[in-house]
């Protein structure tokens, strides 16, 4: 059972809807939780998981997409996609074919999916605090 | 590039940083949970790496 006090606080310190919060907390990693006011909380985020994506990058791993036959690409892109605004602009920037043939590909690959899983999972914590399930 | 090790510990390092600030509120919570954290990643990294010495690769 939530506290009511925490409940009336997760829904001032919200005054963007919902969707929209979930869509800028996917799109820029932190960003939710900055408007949400948790700015210590959002810089970390922000760090870790930029940190991570460009790591990944930097060890020529794979920006996956979905590829017909193989079920797993369709869940290794959710993962990547999740990463949001890192994704696209590595994708313009033409980065992220990944180097098979590199000793370090699945090192990469681990980076780029644990960030964009990291970034999803902070949609989940977005939604605890708009709900006031969460006090912090 | 870095190695094996390297990388395993920076891996570790901001998963630990993350969960710790994802899952624990107080300043002295979020560092023991760190500790765990990253502990558990590293101990439990390289106790598997030894396991599989008795896992030849055929």
């Amino acid at each position: 059972m939530a506290d009511p006090r925490s409940v009336t606080e997760g829904r001032e310190a919200a005054q963007l809807p919902l969707s929209l919060l979930l869509a800028l907390g996917w799109l820029v990693p932190g960003l939710g939780h900055l408007l949400l006011r948790r700015r210590l909380r959002a810089a970390v985020f922000f760090g870790v998981i930029t940190v991570s994506f460009v790591v990944g990058i930097f060890l020529q791993g794979e920006l996956i997409l979905p590829q017909p036959g193989d079920p797993l690409s369709y869940v290794a892109a959710i993962a990547i996609i999740g990463n949001g605004v890192p994704f696209f602009v590595a994708k313009y920037l033409g980065l992220g074919h990944g180097v098979v043939t590199s000793a370090a590909y699945e090192f990469g690959n681990t980076f780029l999916l644990t960030a964009g899983m990291m970034n999803l999972l902070l949609l989940l914590d977005i939604h605890e605090i708009v709900r006031g399930h969460k006090e912090w | 590039m870095p190695d094996h090790l390297s990388l395993m510990t920076l891996h570790a390092l901001l998963i630990a940083i993350y969960f710790s600030f994802l899952w624990k509120a107080g300043r002295r919570e979020r560092w023991i949970y760190f500790c765990k954290v990253f502990g558990a990643l590293m101990v439990g990294a390289v106790a598997l790496g030894w396991l599989m010495y008795f896992f030849p690769r055929p």
